[in-house]
């Protein structure tokens, strides 16, 4: 089982409601991730992404507060992947902040999400790919095991 | 496996190359993509994704009437309606991308999204493979039960020697 804990990044980056939205866009560029985790009096209180800063700027916003999204799940480090994996696909919600005792320890993100299945997909085509073996061994073995050419070999 | 034209966006929000960025971003604002394609006589010539807005934000501030062709990412990979996910798949775990355009015949007819490729053969996985996997080895059980009382089934059938 694949825990929330392994595929979450770790190093959150953080901004306050009253940001402006170019700070915000500069802190995303810099640090080079998809999301900042909007924090006031030591609580995440929203999400904010580069859709959430394309947003503000076309509207003529400029504090992260204005624009920043509360769509979003905290969730606990022990959560299975599956679950939020049905999360993002049945509720559409994108953005999972992980708080552990009130701390918040990382985030993931729909990239995660993503990077993870596909992993996950890999393995199930080597799994597909020992089972075709094994079947391919066996059905070899019990061919040659019945047939003619073996009591020929052995006889 | 289903092919590419099966997950594919059909509409794609499009900009001429000498559109501004004002434009742009109003696109990305109210389709669903989150990129708009910067197409020259139909083909894609690039892509203005929310990430490179925000980048051109963070670099050089508000600069909305500046050409889309100034913060366009370029070269673009694109695909084929006719290919297969898994081959689309292959293409996609090389690059960095996460929108790949569909041209045929030289034109723009549609969008493919990493996300939509990697769902879409984890499903297939997930049903077919695993009733796929059920029968081979059930297979495999009743050869090695053959196999292990094949003396038995020889002298019940009085078979062979």
């Amino acid at each position: 089982m694949i825990k929330v804990i392994d595929i979450m990044t770790k190093e959150v980056i953080i901004t306050s409601p009253d940001t402006t939205i170019i700070k915000a866009a500069k802190l995303l560029t810099e640090k080079s991730v998809s999301s900042l985790v909007v924090v006031e009096k030591g609580k995440a209180v929203a999400v904010i992404s580069e859709a959430d800063i394309t947003k503000g700027i076309i509207g003529k916003k400029t504090k992260v507060r204005e624009v920043m999204d509360r769509e979003f799940q905290i969730i606990s480090p022990l959560a299975k992947f599956s679950e939020i994996s049905k999360m993002l696909r049945e509720k559409k919600i994108k953005r999972f902040p992980i708080v552990d005792k009130g701390r918040l320890v990382g985030l993931i993100t729909e990239t995660d999400i993503i990077e993870t299945t596909r992993d996950f997909t890999r393995f199930h085509q080597m799994v597909q790919d020992i089972i075709l073996a094994v079947f391919g061994i066996a059905t070899a073995f019990f061919l040659f095991y019945f047939s003619p050419l073996r009591a020929w070999i052995f006889s | 496996m289903a092919r590419v034209s099966k997950i594919m966006l059909t509409d794609v929000p499009t900009l001429k190359k000498e559109a501004r960025v004002a434009e742009a971003a109003r696109l990305l604002n109210s389709s669903k993509s989150g990129c708009v394609v910067i197409v020259e006589n139909n083909y894609p010539i690039g892509i203005v994704t929310e990430l490179d807005f925000v980048r051109s934000i963070a670099s050089k501030g508000k600069n909305l009437a500046q050409p889309v062709s100034k913060i366009m990412s370029t070269p673009l990979v694109t695909m084929s309606p006719g290919m297969k996910l898994d081959e689309a798949l292959k293409i996609i775990d090389t690059k960095r991308f996460r929108k790949y355009p569909v041209v045929e015949e030289g034109k723009l007819v549609g969008l493919i999204t990493k996300k939509d490729v990697v769902n879409s053969i984890s499903d297939n996985v997930k049903f077919h493979r695993n009733i796929q996997n059920a029968v081979l080895i059930l297979f495999v059980l009743f050869e090695i039960i053959v196999f292990v009382f094949s003396s038995y089934l020889y002298k019940y059938f009085s078979l062979g020697a």
